[in-house]
């Protein structure tokens, strides 16, 4: 039975159990066995991450919508069993709870009809006259496509043959109440025996499916809640591969959207999906940097843990969030304002002192005052140039006000000009890199060397890129950081990494000479290794301190409160 | 043909033949697709003896998606703007079905007038009105419907002339009459002191509630 499971090589661990153990009745032990399963789950994923792990690293593993696929298969064939229903009704009453296993497990144990009920899975109970074959079943029925068609009513793709549906008795032509198209020849309804013609099926299923992006399809009749299964949903849409493509893709986002160890790879139309079972909570996001790559291709980096779409290594989540902000905000232009203008005191203008004496009237509200003391020029009578009205206190009080607030000012401005510095070279590295290439063919023409020989060049060019994101989230990181030895030593590790990279980048933009080209090979690739190895220590340093709880910050971090 | 077309022309074709309901859809500018939609205010409420005007706008994936409605006619209910005469409905949203009609739609929007749901309003004012006096929500939404949907007293209940004009306003806004002339009183313009006695909901035991200076502070604003 565990031969569907094939991302994991440790099948014995994920299903501890047999077929027998599965049938257990008692709610209580299937809650156990349910958590045993998931810790499996979860050590699967060991399997699939790098052997040799660096500690600023997370161990996760991409998956393709297949395995996804295959993970949410285990999960049906699992509720499928111990439940005893179809595997399409199990995976509806999944997607009912949100794939919570152990609330449904529980619930279900609980009152198993109400769920069904809810989940849409089985009929609500009726008083009158209870629908035939079903009513005394507290277990939710087969819930198998019923296609009536008038030249072949008895297709019942997926039921186990226990549906007794009779075949539906035509008496003059039956008219579609949703098209009122009386051509129509085939049609389809699900256990409440709503009939509608095949067209208004496909139809609907299609809008909900493309336009609403919606994967619960539901019965089309008023107030019926009755869900639609996938064979039945898959059987609707009939040749509309494209649709059923797109459903199985919108399940597939439903499911990953519920389980919080997995996350959908945010690059424009790529279908991946990583698990990373350590960055899952929330706390854990204090400890750790979750930059994890999808299987599709390598330059899909991005954060499991924020919705930023690049590697912010070293700081964590909650801190280049808040950074991202800060410059985003256009916070400092408040500043600015701060220190370098005053307010009319009557009309709350902002005003700008550009020269000129003291003696200043407002443009809007033609309000006289004097710019030192803020109060009306009326009351100066004759000391037009110099202010003795002035009161001393408030005199000191205002001063460290504008000087607190250029000091802060400037501060900001230290951190963010080296941050976009280095983004700037960042960038430009990548223009480098066109050179290189260039440069290396060259080589190769004018040197000895081989074609595998001049790839140090591109070595040392992606490590140039690497290193600078580091540092530019290092000054992010640094801003922040409360001042103490932890942060000097931390400032001691960005500077070596920053001269490291400056010393490689120069190296790289080097003319070349084909005279001294084997010294400078020696050069950048021994260059290269201590950068890459600088920036391993600051990364490791880093990561370190957030697991020892080493990191102060100077403001509150989401997170890092108590 | 069109199978929207085809069902939209069947609904309509449906609705003329059916008398009993009193129920109309009619074109506007020979447009099937954008159409107006009546029925009665429904007996034993304030809307009795009105006729209410809905503007539908067929969406272009009828029936899958929900059409569009809302009042021509202004409606004094808690689940209808009073500005806009948009609908709160659950079967306009996600509660619709392809197999509801526009006639059984615009029935579903005949019996909202019999039951309002105040807790889950569209028009907050209209709503906290009707929660706090029933009697006094009841004469404003009957009044509503005789000045706006036609019913019964529009011709001779309201006074002619200026005296009439003004007492409508008050109607209009379900006050009482001697409350607004408290604060006309004080030497506020009437219309300000409708408006914000309206806003503070200031209507049958919520009076109680709120003080006399709060409402001159709002008024002073």
């Amino acid at each position: 039975m565990s031969s569907d499971y094939e991302i994991s090589d440790e099948e014995n661990e994920y299903y501890p159990y047999d077929e027998e153990d599965e049938e257990m009745a008692d709610a209580e032990e299937d809650g156990s066995a349910s958590e045993i399963e998931v810790d499996g789950f979860g050590g699967d994923f060991k399997v699939g991450a790098r052997s040799e792990r660096k500690i600023y690293e997370v161990e996760y593993s991409p998956l393709s919508q297949p395995d996804v696929e295959r993970i949410m298969q285990a999960d049906i064939d699992h509720i499928s069993s111990i439940f005893g229903v179809e595997p399409s009704v199990a995976a509806i009453l999944l997607r009912h709870l949100n794939w919570n296993k152990e609330k449904l497990i529980e619930k279900y144990m609980d009152n198993a009809s109400a769920v069904a009920v809810a989940a849409g899975v089985e009929l609500p109970p009726r008083e009158p006259s209870p629908p035939p074959a079903r009513s005394s079943s507290s277990r939710p029925a087969t819930t198998g496509p019923q296609r009536t068609t008038r030249r072949s009513s008895s297709e019942t793709k997926g039921s186990k043959g226990k549906r007794a549906s009779p075949p539906i008795e035509e008496t003059g032509p039956f008219v579609c109440p949703i098209c009122f198209d009386d051509s129509q020849t085939e049609f389809l309804a699900l256990m409440c025996d709503h009939k509608f013609c095949a067209s208004c099926w496909k139809e609907y299923i299609t809008s909900k499916v493309r336009t609403e992006a919606e994967c619960m399809i539901t019965c089309m009749a008023e107030g019926c809640n009755i869900a639609a299964p996938d064979p039945f949903v898959d059987k609707a849409l009939a040749d509309d591969r494209e649709t059923w493509t797109r459903y199985q893709e919108l399940l597939v986002r439903q499911f990953v959207s519920c389980i919080p160890h997995l996350k959908f790879c945010p690059y424009p139309s790529c279908t991946y999906t990583v698990s990373c079972p350590s960055a899952a909570t929330k706390s854990s996001l204090s400890q750790i940097v979750p930059i994890v790559t999808c299987g599709a291709s390598q330059t899909h980096v991005f954060c499991f843990g924020c919705p930023i779409d690049a590697d912010h290594r070293p700081v964590v989540c909650a801190v280049a969030r808040m950074w991202l902000k800060k410059c985003q905000d256009d916070s400092e232009t408040a500043n600015w304002i701060k220190s370098n203008t005053k307010e009319c005191s009557k009309c709350q203008s902002t005003i700008e002192k550009n020269g000129g004496c003291n003696h200043m009237t407002c443009k809007k509200c033609k309000y006289e005052f004097c710019w030192v003391c803020m109060g009306p020029w009326t009351e100066h009578g004759t000391s037009w140039y110099s202010c003795n009205r002035y009161d001393e206190k408030a005199s000191v009080e205002a001063r460290d006000a504008q000087t607190r607030s250029r000091a802060s000012l400037e501060r900001y401005l230290h951190y963010y000009n080296r941050w976009a510095n280095h983004e700037q070279s960042a960038k430009l590295s990548m223009e480098l890199y066109a050179k290189t290439e260039k440069k290396m063919e060259e080589m190769q023409i004018t040197s000895e060397l081989t074609w595998i020989q001049v790839q140090f060049m591109k070595k040392a060019v992606d490590i140039v890129h690497k290193c600078r994101m580091t540092l530019k989230w290092t000054y992010a990181m640094a801003y922040y950081l409360a001042p103490g030895n932890h942060k000097e030593l931390f400032e001691d590790n960005q500077r070596d990494l920053e001269r490291a990279v400056e010393e490689l980048s120069e190296l790289i933009e080097a003319p070349i000479d084909p005279e001294t080209i084997m010294t400078l090979r020696q050069k950048v690739t021994d260059k290269t290794v201590y950068v890459q190895k600088r920036n391993e220590i600051l990364l490791e340093d880093t990561a370190k301190g957030y697991l020892e709880e080493r990191w102060s910050w100077n403001t509150t971090v989401e997170g890092f409160e108590a | 043909m069109d199978a929207r077309l085809r069902r939209v022309n069947k609904e309509i074709a449906d609705c003329k033949n059916d008398k009993s309901s009193k129920i109309t859809i009619d074109l506007v500018d020979d447009n099937p697709f954008h159409l107006i939609g009546g029925f009665d205010g429904p007996d034993g409420t304030p809307y009795e003896g009105g006729r209410f005007q809905v503007d539908i706008v067929i969406p272009d994936n009828y029936p899958f998606q929900p059409v569009k409605m809302k009042f021509i006619t202004k409606v004094y209910h808690p689940n209808v703007s009073s500005a806009s005469g948009a609908i709160c409905l659950d079967i306009l949203k996600d509660a619709w079905s392809p197999v509801l009609t526009l006639k059984s739609t615009l029935i579903s929007l005949q019996s909202l007038l019999c039951s309002p749901e105040p807790r889950d309003p569209q028009d907050a004012e209209v709503a906290k009105h009707y929660m706090t006096s029933k009697s006094s929500f009841e004469d404003t939404a009957r009044y509503w419907t005789m000045v706006y949907a036609g019913g019964p007293g529009g011709k001779n209940g309201a006074g002619k002339g200026s005296q009439g004009a003004e007492r409508d306003e008050i109607a209009m806004a379900g006050l009482d009459r001697a409350h607004v002339a408290q604060f006309e009183a004080l030497g506020f313009e009437r219309a300000k002191v409708i408006d914000v006695l309206r806003r503070l909901n200031y209507r049958g035991a919520n009076v109680a509630n709120i003080n006399d200076d709060r409402i001159v502070e709002e008024l002073l604003k």
